[in-house]
């Protein structure tokens, strides 16, 4: 009987472990079909320059992580950037304030609008998807009638930043990492991350066991704002200015990159580490990838979709395997009084 | 005696329309196993979640070693050293088996987590418990059984004075629970107060020192175990006076054809080859302890659940033929346990919420559109019929009270006439007044055929309804009972396994 048990579980994890880890599969065939078919992609400088246009998306994306793995959404993150980073570049070139006190304020502003979205989910329990709209909204409305709609560029010395190497290592690159192993034992080591799952997983629950879930959803959006800024700062060294359209998509970029990464959008499940690299590794080599082998670069969007609904899918899909688990154990069912045993029967006991 | 840990002096709640606690005072002493038992609803529950700190008492004082306290929320009961094993699994499926025991008590040094001594922590309170899980493992990957160990594991972590078991053996194999009883038995010597609620009446007289019932809310009476006899329990928690009741003042009609015939239903671990017959115009009641099945029972049968074996077969138009389990909705209205959660569609009107259920029935004949004219005509009809009071048709569902609401869910059945019925708890929550308006249009669907099973955890209104029983007990069907059979029977049959002690 227990045998049964055991050995129906361990078919129930082969599969488990292919929905669950779905995308490395996918990542694996991207590897293969990409090297087979452009000559170049499967060199250290390939890898590296992947590494390098995905290191402000990896950079912003940890603390939406958080907000998603708390079960609840933040579409706001590419606007917080564009704000956050056109206040700082006008601070900076207008106003001639140095940037060591710009850079941190920067950070600051997009902690700022990050707490406005907390208070807005938080306080006046507006639905994070429509608050963080409005925040979106709002936020990139503000920045394009401070920046005049206008390309704003910042000073020379800065824009090197964005392509400045130690060794053959991108600085954003080494950033990113430093920032996404800093998330990572925030999220697995510390009380507040624990609690942030246990929020996503179940949030009555956790405010029955002394969570304060009001207090750390807050702060989950905080954090959001928070990296949602700085990986502003690295698009802004990339790209040399701040542009109209800067952050524009991010949000779903990000969110997109979540979802690979396998981090469910129903919360309280997912990692920082090697979830999000890995969705960020794949979404960069599938970019690079077809560059590389001269695809249309309206191919790009069509294949991204694609993965995008194979990973919401396995999730799906992964929800349904664990429901069909069994509800109450396989013990054999008591002894029964039996169908026959009427009352005539029981009277006469009496 | 000892001095009390824990004393409640008058403790009173009420829900709207419920009087769920009324002057509750009762002393807790250290060392001690206190069994309280009652029916669905008599307050128990309740009574758990003022000291858990879950809800708060509209009256009364809770005195700690003799110290006036105020228990405002699960952190308070914590504080005081009270834990709580709640009946249903509170469990978080994705994370480990640490981070779940530990969650509101995490060893940290610098702020991090020190997961070593979490861990060896867990392990030696599992330890203590007989099991040897992997403290990393995910709840998710657990059979019931042992996620229901992991709750008990997480209460007997840390310093605890009083702990709450709320029905814990509910889902526990026999070894398990017998290792759970040594270990209250353990905690006995240590001092430390139990709290033990159960429905599996046995289990009283295995663990427990003392036992209190309640009934209606209120203490019914109790005391020290070694008086008391399983009957005892059983007249306490239903009432002296109607034990050997009978409900006989039906006018027992003659049942027709068989309408619903369920052959060998099973649903892996939920439900255990079901077999019964349903007839026209016949009320079949379903007694069971909640956990028991029933509602999973009325689930699976509408096809709102899969099973994994047996066959349902329907009357359609005389013959009995066996139909898809897909289709069984088609045949069958169901009326939920949760009338606003699955029932009504609340915002919308009274006529949208009748006609819902029947819109093929009203398509005009012209167009392939929606007669309005015969749906307002329809749903007025039965607005009358029902005396649903509602001034009119294009009022919101929300704003009726909970009676009215029931009988638009009923009116929304009645427009699609289907020959089955399937009644969840169809008067949970609703006023006396409203409860018998109900019971009376239960009465008339049966009179002219309708074929109705009905669920309710309210024993006397199940008596005075159906025609016959039948008790479930662990996902089985455990006993058939006629109309003439007493309350006793029933919940003597469904607290089970020590049914020959009761006579």
């Amino acid at each position: 009987m227990e045998m049964e048990i055991v050995r129906k579980k361990q078919h129930l994890d082969v599969r488990y472990f292919i929905v669950s880890r779905g995308f490395v599969i996918v990542l694996v065939l991207c590897f293969i079909v990409f090297s087979i078919i452009a000559k170049n992609f499967m060199t250290l400088k390939n890898m590296v320059r992947i590494l390098h246009a995905e290191a402000p998306l990896l950079i912003l994306v940890p603390g939406l992580a958080m907000v998603i793995m708390t079960g609840k959404i933040d579409i706001s993150v590419g606007s917080i950037a564009f704000l956050s980073s056109g206040i700082g570049v006008l601070l900076l070139t207008h106003y001639n304030i140095p940037p060591y006190v710009v850079f941190p304020l920067i950070v600051v502003i997009g902690s700022i609008l990050g707490a406005l979205n907390g208070l807005l989910v938080v306080v006046l329990k507006i639905t994070p998807f429509i608050a963080t709209m409005g925040t979106m909204f709002i936020a990139r409305g503000v920045a394009l009638q401070l920046t005049n709609s206008m390309v704003l560029s910042i000073p020379k010395e800065l824009q090197r930043l964005g392509y400045a190497k130690v060794g053959t290592i991108y600085i954003d690159i080494i950033i990113a990492a430093i920032v996404l192993l800093l998330v990572y034992f925030i999220h697995v080591r510390t009380p507040f991350g624990r609690h942030i799952m246990a929020i996503g997983n179940e949030a009555n629950v956790a405010e029955q066991l002394g969570v304060k879930v009001p207090k750390i959803t807050f702060l989950a959006f905080v954090l959001s704002g928070l990296f949602a800024s700085l990986g502003g700062i690295f698009v802004l060294f990339q790209v040399g200015a701040v542009t109209p359209t800067m952050g524009q998509g991010y949000e779903f970029n990000a969110i997109a990159l979540c979802i690979i990464g396998g981090i469910s959008l129903f919360g309280g499940e997912g990692s920082i580490l090697p979830g999000l690299l890995l969705g960020g590794i794949t979404i960069g080599v599938i970019e690079n990838g077809l560059t590389m082998i001269g695809a249309s670069p309206y191919t790009y969007p069509f294949v991204k979709g694609g993965v995008i609904f194979i990973a919401m899918y396995a999730d799906s899909i992964k929800r349904v395997l664990q429901k069909t688990k069994i509800a109450i154990p396989e013990e054999p069912f008591t002894t029964t009084v039996g169908l026959n045993h009427k009352k005539s029967s029981v009277r006469s006991n009496k | 005696m000892t001095e009390t840990f824990l004393r409640t002096i008058g403790i009173s709640k009420s829900f709207p329309g419920v009087q769920a606690l009324n002057n509750v005072s009762i002393e807790f002493f250290p060392g001690e196993v206190l069994s309280i038992v009652g029916t669905n609803g008599a307050g128990k529950t309740t009574f758990m979640n003022v000291l858990g700190g879950i809800v708060q008492a509209d009256k009364g004082e809770i005195y700690i070693e003799g110290k006036l306290v105020e228990i405002n929320n699960p952190l308070d009961a914590e504080k005081y050293g009270i834990a709580f094993v709640h009946q249903e699994t509170s469990l978080f499926p994705y994370m480990s088996i640490i981070d779940n025991m530990c969650i509101s008590s995490f060893p940290n040094r610098i702020g991090f987590i020190d997961y070593k001594l979490a861990k060896e922590r867990c392990e030696s309170t599992l330890r203590r418990l007989g099991c040897n899980f992997n403290p990393r493992a995910k709840i998710q990957d657990l059979c019931p059984g042992d996620q229901q160990i992991v709750e008990i594991a997480r209460a007997l972590l840390g310093e605890h004075r009083l702990i709450i078991f709320d029905e814990p053996t509910s889902s526990l194999s026999i070894r398990e629970k017998t290792r759970l009883f040594e270990v209250i038995k353990s905690l006995k010597k240590e001092g430390i107060s139990i709290i033990f609620i159960t429905h599996l009446l046995h289990e009283i007289f295995e663990v427990a020192d003392r036992l209190i019932a309640f009934r209606n809310g209120e203490i019914a009476g109790g005391g020290i175990i070694e008086n008391i006899t399983y009957k005892d329990v059983i007249s306490l928690m239903i009432g002296e006076k109607e034990t050997d009741s009978f409900f006989g003042h039906r006018t027992l009609k003659v049942v027709g054809d068989p309408a619903l015939e369920v052959e060998s239903l099973s649903r892996r671990g939920v439900l255990d080859n079901i077999n019964f017959t349903l007839h026209k115009g016949e009320v079949l009641g379903i007694w069971g302890l909640l956990g028991s099945g029933r509602t999973e029972l009325a689930r699976a049968l509408v096809g709102l659940d899969p099973i994994d074996k047996g066959r349902i077969k329907i009357n359609q138009n005389g013959t009995i033929k066996a139909i898809r389990h897909r289709d069984a909705k088609k045949w069958i209205g169901i009326i939920t346990e949760n009338r606003r959660k699955d029932g009504l569609l609340l915002p919308m009107s009274v006529k949208t919420n009748i006609s819902l259920a029947s819109l093929r029935k009203l398509i005009s004949r012209v167009w392939p559109l929606i007669d309005t004219k015969l749906e307002t005509e329809l749903s007025k009809k039965l607005v009358n019929r029902l005396d649903i009071k509602i001034t009119s048709l294009e009022r919101q569902v929300a704003t009726l009270s909970g009676g009215n609401q029931q009988k638009v869910i009923l009116a929304k059945w009645l427009l699609r006439n289907p020959l089955i019925y399937i009644m969840d708890e169809p008067t949970r929550g609703l006023s006396v007044e409203a409860r018998s308006e109900v019971d009376r249009i239960i009465g008339e669907l049966v009179d002219s055929g309708a074929a109705i099973l009905i669920i309710s955890s309210d024993i006397d209104e199940l008596m005075n309804v159906s025609g016959r029983y039948l008790v479930m007990r662990r996902g089985r069907i455990v006993a058939e009972f006629q109309a003439e059979a007493s309350k006793s029977d029933l919940i003597a049959a469904a607290a089970g396994d020590s049914h020959k002690e009761v006579c």
